[in-house]
């Protein structure tokens, strides 16, 4: 019994280093996807920063007559408060200020402290400095002109500012975090699909070939299944860490983001989740392949498939862009199905409490199991038949008497 | 000994297999034939376990095969199946590691094999890019790389242009000396009848005659004769008892005749000037269509 225990794995471990190295060394599309999936991720990181190359932290603001000039000085001053810088400049005429908007030289002008003009919208943030400024530089006249005391005025309108007092720890990391979350929704959500279809794929391409029928004469179809889940797995999982650690060097080496503290732990959580996601859904993909003959009628097995990951998908994408922890993603990072691509967000953002990280383990480890062993039992039920489609409830009932235990 | 005993298969209401034994000894070659949907494949697949018999068992030298055992076994299915993308020397390789081999020993077993069967130059190549015929060579080594101690083949005679099957013959009839069973289906049966020591004929999932062509001769019970009489009517034999007319032309008649020849043969001077009388041996041929018609 231990002889031919040990024969099974070294069955599976042969085929999934089959796996491994026939798509890895011996197919160029592995290295093509992974060079492709780099240069997304690094456009991703980068294109924001080079869209941003003019931030708006630095606006150039244009002074037109001297009505203007107070609203000037208290723009200064208070726009510094809040880290932006303003840049005035004096041009001679209005006709000046509003060809210089016109040309971009300016983002705001001025114009005898009654009107603004801005190209189109002006940048929000920058108006409403203005604004404030204005209400300022008003009220300061106002003041003096009622003859108040100069320092009176000041403390008046530019208190100190007014401590914050956080009740909860703040995360100095908050946005790293959810870079990195948001990222690792996308690269989970394009491994998974991209390696669970590889699966059925595969398992397609042994049906259509015949080679499964001279396979299963030297194994059984659960260690051919198990090969073939776990090669392709391994190849997923190893390209995903290869993206992940370049693309998280290029984005810390390039100051797009800062490393928390805890990077290893998303990393960890991140490939952790690909590895429950992957064992959930590959399995059903590979039933998919199993109960069609031709690579041609598997995209209509595998639909149903893809759209529940594809929804899946949108759920954690919507809640990384909501940024806060909505009761959709708290709810579906229970459910099995949803839970790989919302529960590592969650993590990473520092949203998930322990328990429900623990809780939402055990759920999906528990429904794994019971969708492997359907799925073992579809798969053996349906590997050898050809022709048409098989249907599920008849790869179901001849399931069963594939020599799946080893008798004679 | 490789003993089938029992066999019974069906697929929802249709029974491929009905109780089908039959025995195949230690360095024989076995031919399997009978006509198309007769349960040939289903008989193969079962004993390679690729599928799992209703009723009935397979069992070698004396024990029922298990799955260990029948990683020791060679096949090679009707529909040949190969990844199409691996490579030659390393798919051989891996079929080899499947059923058992050592690293080592995998890697010399491919070379053999791939040697011998006359594609070394193409070892390094994709199995897509190679010909039909160059395929079902790789095939065929991938059903021998283990050295397995049973071959069951199944039509590995069709496709191939007639050097292709001087080779195979050649390689079978070897493993055949070493003391292997070999177990092989095939429609041309004049080449099954050349190369098998011993048939099974099959029809309907049901064994209608097992055993070497002369015992299938000698069992049909009534033996075949040609006779040939000058100048008298071609129906002298009409009418003869236990005599059955099979065919009539130029003035020559084959009979099927039970008990004594040589009453027959009297009959024959009787009616005229013999010219020719001689026994026939029926070829697997007539014997399969006679079987299957019966």
């Amino acid at each position: 019994m231990r002889a031919s225990q040990m024969r099974t794995f070294d069955g599976i471990r042969l085929m999934a280093r089959r796996e491994l190295v026939e798509r890895t060394r011996r197919d160029r599309s592995f290295l093509i996807s992974t060079l492709v999936t780099l240069a997304i991720l690094l456009a991703i990181i980068f294109v924001p920063k080079l869209l941003g190359a003019n931030d708006p932290t630095e606006f150039d603001v244009g002074l037109v007559g001297a009505a203007s000039q107070p609203i000037g000085q208290v723009l200064t001053a208070q726009a510094d408060g809040a880290g932006i810088r303003i840049n005035l400049q004096q041009p001679a005429s209005a006709a000046d200020a509003e060809a210089a908007v016109r040309d971009g030289k300016l983002d705001l002008a001025v114009v005898d402290g009654r009107e603004l003009v801005a190209k189109a919208e002006p940048d929000e943030q920058l108006s409403l400095l203005v604004q404030a400024a204005s209400r300022a530089a008003r009220a300061q006249q106002t003041l003096q002109s009622a003859g108040v005391d100069q320092a009176e005025i000041q403390a008046a309108l530019a208190p100190p500012p007014l401590p914050v007092r956080s009740l909860e720890p703040v995360d100095e990391d908050a946005r790293s975090k959810r870079t990195i979350a948001t990222v690792a929704v996308f690269l989970l959500y394009g491994q998974l699909i991209g390696y669970c279809f590889a699966v059925a794929m595969g398992v397609v391409e042994e049906k259509s070939t015949r080679v499964v029928e001279v396979l299963l004469a030297a194994v059984r179809p659960v260690q051919l299944l198990a090969g073939k889940i776990i090669g392709v797995g391994l190849v997923g999982l190893i390209q995903l860490a290869i993206i992940g650690v370049i693309g998280l060097a290029v984005a810390v080496a390039s100051n797009t983001i800062t490393l928390p503290p805890d990077a290893t732990g998303t990393i960890g959580s991140v490939l952790l989740w690909f590895l429950l996601g992957y064992a959930f859904y590959s399995s059903m993909f590979a039933v998919a392949g199993a109960i069609v003959s031709r690579q041609e009628e598997l995209q209509n097995t595998a639909t149903p498939l893809n759209l529940l990951m594809i929804a899946s998908f949108f759920i954690a994408f919507s809640s990384s862009v909501s940024g806060g922890d909505t009761t959709l993603a708290k709810v579906s990072s229970f459910l099995p199905p949803v839970a790989p691509l919302v529960m590592p967000l969650r993590i990473a953002s520092g949203n998930a409490a322990p328990w429900e990280i623990a809780l939402s383990l055990v759920i999906m480890l528990v429904s794994i199991v019971a969708v492997v062993l359907l799925a073992a039992r579809l798969y053996e039920g349906a590997i050898l038949r050809t022709g048409a489609r098989v249907k599920l409830s008849d790869a179901w009932r001849s399931g069963r008497r594939q020599p799946a235990t080893g008798r004679a | 000994m490789l003993e089938l005993q029992g066999l019974t298969r069906r697929y929802g209401d249709v029974v491929a297999l009905d109780d089908l034994s039959f025995t195949v000894r230690e360095g024989q070659m076995f031919g399997f034939v009978g006509p198309n949907g007769a349960g040939k494949t289903t008989t193969m697949r079962i004993v390679l376990g690729v599928l799992e018999p209703d009723q009935g068992e397979v069992r070698w030298r004396g024990r029922p095969v298990d799955a260990e055992t029948r990683r020791r076994f060679g096949y090679m299915p009707e529909e040949r199946g190969l990844y199409p993308k691996m490579r030659v020397r390393d798919q051989l390789e891996y079929f080899a590691r499947l059923h058992g081999l050592s690293t080592e020993d995998a890697a010399s077993a491919a070379g053999y094999w791939i040697e011998r069967l006359g594609v070394a130059d193409r070892a390094g190549d994709r199995v897509e890019q190679l010909s039909l015929g160059n395929q079902q060579r790789v095939q065929l080594a991938a059903a021998l790389v283990h050295n397995p101690e049973v071959l069951v083949l199944d039509e590995p005679f069709s496709g191939l242009d007639p050097v292709g099957v001087d080779v195979l013959a050649e390689v079978l009839a070897d493993r055949a000396a070493d003391g292997i069973p070999v177990i092989f289906s095939s429609h041309q049966l004049e080449l099954v009848e050349r190369l098998c020591e011993a048939v099974a004929i099959i029809n309907r999932g049901r064994l209608v005659a097992s055993g070497t062509v002369e015992e299938l001769r000698a069992s049909g019970g009534e033996r075949r004769y040609q006779v040939e009489v000058a100048d008298a009517p071609t129906d002298w034999a009409t009418g003869l008892e236990g005599v059955t007319v099979l065919e009539k032309h130029n003035g020559r008649v084959v009979l099927a005749v039970e008990g004594d020849e040589q009453r027959v043969l009297d009959a024959a001077r009787a009616a005229g000037r013999v010219t020719l009388f001689s026994a026939v041996q029926p070829s697997l041929t007539q014997l399969f269509r006679q079987a299957v018609q019966e």
